[in-house]
């Protein structure tokens, strides 16, 4: 069997395809988006905690209640501030994130041990706002707790009376875990570089070529229908690769770059799990562009074909929106499924997990077979005068 | 060599072919003379093996397209009726990619590739992407790309549609020159001048049927007319020669 040509097409249709500077650019914006909003979005969260640790209260009324204002101060962290006179039209402007408020007849209802009422003004809609608002009323809580105590032992009474549970919440998860479910939005985004990266040559090399009216001459050569399908097919593969792996190595630098500490997450994305991930997720680049290819068969015009091709980011969304919602690892059902299965060996391995290597290879067949059949049903198409002829 | 036989096509409801035979030989070129729609493309699109005939058989140089298509389309240089050319690729690349294709590596390639570049004259587009080029010079290099592999049989459909004297002239030359190596050159037309300026034989087809066969001067005493353009019309009928407007 002679297989030069299908390395003469794949090489074709590549250098055909990286020659189109704008799919190009298309290719990479999009294979670099989902990590840079993945830095950004983490990057907000951990200034965000980190602004929580140092906050100002202004607070309004700062006389009405030294007792309290003493103790907000001497917390670490806190530096309290004599408030606006308008607490709620400053919290509109935006002058003030939020603002104490505390009434004239406080010191006279604390020394009376009647709840003495403070008022916290606030947007919750903004978001910067939510974590320093947190802490401020954790620590008006813990204020609420001590004094509670201190009462009720001058009373003669034990403070454990007024505690008649105390919860110890553990929590098994491991930092990495934490840290898996976080990043799962990582594996998304690979999964769309897989269907970005193909795309432009798995269109261009079907649909294009019957627009331009090129595949006539080019089925006029002696060459098969599974060969010249297969060298578009691995033109597909390789450039998907290169989105994929773009992809990830954008992904590697902004997880370096990100204090994930600040989380509370402990990850570290080492060389052993990033060679892992590529054999766990890579099936993914040879299964989605004979999709392509074959859904973009049917097209009579580039145009035409990435719109079915688009709409193969639909079900792939579908999977990644359900793994959201169920812990997708520990069902061995959804592994059987592709694309779920690569989701779930993801996810296991960004938890520190090794999938098994059956289950590994298992998803590798699986998808070469998914890619194998739809090469081959290509091929059937590109053999019909309806597709050859029909434009 | 090649020989149709008998060659039967349906569309829908309209019969194209019905029963259309006519052979090639070698050192000759054959014409197949007729107006739009005559079953001409149909014909030539069977030879290469992307159609298949309903009834009937091809065979070029003894190989059986139906049983054999790749030992066919090995022997064949087809110029389809479209040029069907990548926009982003250069002629060479476009010439190198189907020499490839049939199995032409190395320095014997790049041989054959400055040839034909020589031959059609294209040295000074040759490395330039096609996006930009004239009709013409699209057409010479579809041209060059179907010849790199020095086929023996030659299939040409409508070369010479819509090309200015310049390029027609050199289509006409290379055409000769096939001729002269001793190649079978088989090539459509609905252009009397093309015809009669380069065959040595002619078929006749309208309506999916051959109406009549010879060369030039046989078909003149056959109709007993004076010129070519009139035997034509009186062999087709006045219906199908006036359908066809681009035949004056």
């Amino acid at each position: 069997m002679n297989w030069v040509p299908i390395a003469v097409i794949a090489r074709k249709e590549l250098s055909d395809g990286f020659r189109d500077r704008r799919s190009i650019y298309t290719m990479l914006v999009t294979a670099l988006f989902g990590p840079l909003l993945i830095f950004f979005m983490l990057n907000q969260q951990t200034s965000q905690t980190t602004a929580a640790k140092e906050i100002r209260i202004p607070v309004a009324g700062i006389d009405f209640a030294p007792v309290l204002v003493n103790w907000l101060q001497q917390q670490p962290g806190v530096e309290v501030l004599a408030g606006p006179t308008d607490p709620e039209a400053a919290v509109r402007d935006g002058r003030a994130e939020m603002v104490l408020v505390i009434k004239q007849g406080f010191a006279d209802q604390f020394c009376h041990s009647k709840p003495a009422t403070v008022q916290l003004f606030s947007d919750s809609t903004r978001k910067t706002t939510a974590p320093k608002l947190r802490r401020l009323a954790g620590l008006l809580n813990r204020f609420n707790e001590e004094i509670g105590a201190a009462r009720l032992t001058v009373r003669g009474v034990s403070p454990d009376v007024a505690n008649p549970l105390r919860i110890e919440a553990i929590d098994l998860a491991s930092s990495q875990q934490r840290a898996a479910t976080l990043l799962d939005i990582v594996l998304l985004f690979l999964i769309i570089a897989a269907i970005t990266g193909g795309m432009q040559i798995a269109t261009d090399s079907t649909a294009g070529e019957r627009e331009r009216g090129s595949l006539e001459p080019l089925l006029i050569n002696p060459v098969p229908r599974w060969q010249i399908v297969s060298g578009k097919w691995l033109a597909a593969v390789l450039s998907a690769s290169v989105g994929m792996a773009a992809t990830l190595a954008a992904i590697f630098i902004a997880l370096r770059r990100l204090p994930l500490e600040d989380l509370g997450v402990r990850f570290y994305l080492s060389a052993p799990k990033v060679v892992l991930l590529i054999a766990a997720m890579s099936p993914l680049a040879l299964m989605i562009p004979a999709i392509q290819i074959y859904l973009s068969s049917f097209a009579k015009s580039f145009k035409e074909a990435q719109s079915y091709t688009v709409l193969l980011v639909l079900p792939v969304g579908f999977i990644g929106l359900i793994s959201t919602f169920y812990p997708v690892t520990d069902r061995p059902w959804m592994q059987a499924i592709p694309v779920l299965a690569q989701y779930s060996f993801g996810t296991d391995i960004l938890a520190g997990k090794r999938p098994s290597l059956l289950a590994l290879t298992a998803g590798g067949i699986e998808a070469v077979t998914i890619a194998a059949i739809f090469v081959w049903l290509a091929a059937r198409l590109f053999s019909t005068e309806e597709i050859i002829f029909g434009r | 060599m090649i020989r149709v036989e008998n060659l039967c096509k349906r569309f829908g409801t309209k019969q194209a072919l019905q029963g259309v035979t006519f052979s090639a030989s070698d050192g000759t070129v054959t014409g197949l003379l007729g107006p739009n729609g005559a079953g001409k493309t149909t014909s030539l699109r069977m030879i290469y093996g992307l159609m298949k005939p309903d009834d009937g058989s091809i065979t070029v140089d003894g190989c059986d397209v139906a049983s054999d298509p790749q030992s066919v389309q090995a022997r064949l240089g087809v110029l389809p009726d479209q040029s069907g050319l990548y926009g982003r690729l250069t002629p060479r690349e476009h010439i190198r990619y189907f020499g490839n294709l049939h199995g032409l590596t190395g320095l014997d390639l790049e041989r054959h590739i400055e040839k034909w570049i020589d031959n059609l004259d294209l040295k000074s587009i040759a490395d330039r992407p096609v996006a930009g080029f004239s009709h013409g010079e699209r057409t010479k290099v579809a041209l060059s790309r179907a010849l790199v592999h020095e086929p023996q049989n030659i299939l040409l459909d409508e070369p010479t549609n819509g090309l200015d004297v310049m390029s027609t002239r050199a289509v006409r030359a290379v055409i000769r020159n096939l001729r002269a190596e001793g190649r079978c050159v088989l090539f459509s037309s609905h252009v009397m001048q093309e015809v009669s300026a380069l065959c040595d034989r002619i078929f006749v087809i309208a309506s999916g049927q051959v109406l009549a066969q010879g060369t030039p001067k046989e078909l003149l005493e056959l109709t007993g007319r004076t010129t070519l353009e009139d035997a034509f019309v009186s062999l087709v009928g006045p219906e199908a020669g006036a359908s066809n407007g681009e035949l004056s």
